[in-house]
C-alpha cells in the first residue's frame, strides 16, 4: 500500500486517483472533526468538502510529515471561514432562532444513543475545550500539531485538552448511570 | 507516558463513530468538485488565451508598421490583407477552418493547464 507522502506527491503532479485515494482514507476523520466543531452533519460535510478541494489546489504546498494534521490543519481553517459568515449572517438576522445539532435517526438505536452521548458530552465543554478535544482527542493530532493549527500556545492546548477530558469522561460517566 | 495515551479509549469511541461513515459517496462528491473546478478554469483560460490571439492579430498590422514604418508597402499591404481577409471570410469557409484552428491551439494549451 503506497504511503500518504506517496499519494501526495503523485496528486501534486496531477493524478486525480492518487488524490481520491487520499480522500478515501482521511475523510472519515476530517468529516468527523468537521461535523464535531460545527455541531451539524450537513455543515460538517460541507466543511470537510471544501477542505479537500482546497487541498487539492494546495497540494504542492505539502511537505512531508503527518498528512492527517495538514488535512486537519486546513479543516479547522475552513472551519475558521464558516464560522466567520456564520457570524455576519447572525448579525443581519436577529430573529434568527438556535438551529439544533442533526442528530441520526438511521441507526441502530444503540449506536444513536452512543452517538447523543458522545455529542451531548462535547456540548458541555467549553469551546476552547472542544476545539482542542476535537482536534485532539477525536482527530488523533499529537498536543504540538493542534497547537501548530490553531495557533494556540501549547501549554494552552494541553491544559483545555486535560480538562476537556476530564469534562467529558464525568458527563460520559452521568449518561452511563442514568 | 505521553499526554496523548491518557485518552486512547476516548479517541477509539470517536474513531468508531467516524468509520461508521460511508466513504464511497463523499469522495465522489469531491473528485465531482475537483474536476467541474478544472473545467471552468479551463474554459477561463481558453476563453481568455483566445479572445487574447484574436486581439494580437488584430494589431499585428500597427505593430509591424512601427518595425517597417520605412517601408509603407509592407504595412499597406497587411492592412489591405486584413481587409480582404475580413471580405473573404464571408464567402469563404476556409477562414472559419483558421479560427478553429488558432482555437483548438488554445484549448490544447489550457488542457496542459495544472489544474
Amino acid at each position: 500500500m503506497r504511503s500518504d507522502p506517496d499519494l501526495a506527491h503523485a496528486a501534486a503532479k496531477g493524478s486525480e486517483a492518487a488524490f481520491a485515494e487520499l480522500v478515501r482514507r482521511h475523510q472519515a476523520r476530517v468529516r468527523g472533526m468537521a461535523r464535531r466543531l460545527t455541531g451539524s452533519e450537513a455543515q460538517g460535510d460541507d466543511i470537510a468538502q471544501m477542505t479537500f478541494l482546497a487541498a487539492w489546489q494546495k497540494i504542492g504546498s505539502y511537505a512531508g510529515g503527518t498528512f492527517s494534521a495538514w488535512i486537519c490543519t486546513i479543516c479547522w481553517r475552513e472551519f475558521l471561514q464558516w464560522r466567520r459568515r456564520q457570524k455576519i449572517e447572525i448579525e443581519f438576522d436577529e430573529t434568527a432562532e438556535i438551529i439544533p445539532f442533526d442528530r441520526p435517526f438511521d441507526r441502530s438505536a444503540n449506536e444513536a444513543e452512543n452517538r447523543m452521548d458522545l455529542a451531548r458530552a462535547l456540548d458541555s465543554l467549553t469551546e476552547a475545550q472542544r476545539v482542542c478535544v476535537v482536534l485532539c482527542v477525536a482527530a488523533g493530532l499529537s498536543h504540538r500539531e493542534a497547537a501548530e493549527a490553531t495557533g494556540w500556545p501549547l501549554g494552552t492546548v494541553k491544559s483545555h485538552v486535560l480538562r476537556g477530558v476530564a469534562q467529558l469522561r464525568t458527563c460520559l460517566a452521568s449518561a452511563d448511570v442514568a | 507516558m505521553r499526554d496523548e495515551e491518557n485518552y486512547g479509549d476516548l479517541t477509539r469511541l470517536f474513531a468508531a463513530e467516524d468509520a461508521a461513515l460511508e466513504a464511497a459517496p463523499f469522495t465522489a462528491g469531491v473528485m465531482k468538485g475537483i474536476r467541474r473546478q478544472a473545467m471552468i478554469r479551463r474554459l477561463t483560460v481558453g476563453a481568455f488565451g483566445f479572445a487574447g490571439a484574436v486581439i494580437a492579430l488584430l494589431q499585428l498590422p500597427e505593430l509591424l508598421s512601427a518595425f517597417v514604418g520605412v517601408d509603407h508597402t509592407v504595412t499597406s499591404a497587411l492592412a489591405l490583407a486584413r481587409t480582404e481577409i475580413s471580405q473573404a471570410a464571408a464567402s469563404n469557409p476556409m477562414w472559419l477552418a483558421i479560427i478553429l484552428g488558432a482555437a483548438l491551439s488554445m484549448a490544447a494549451v489550457s488542457m496542459t493547464e495544472r489544474t
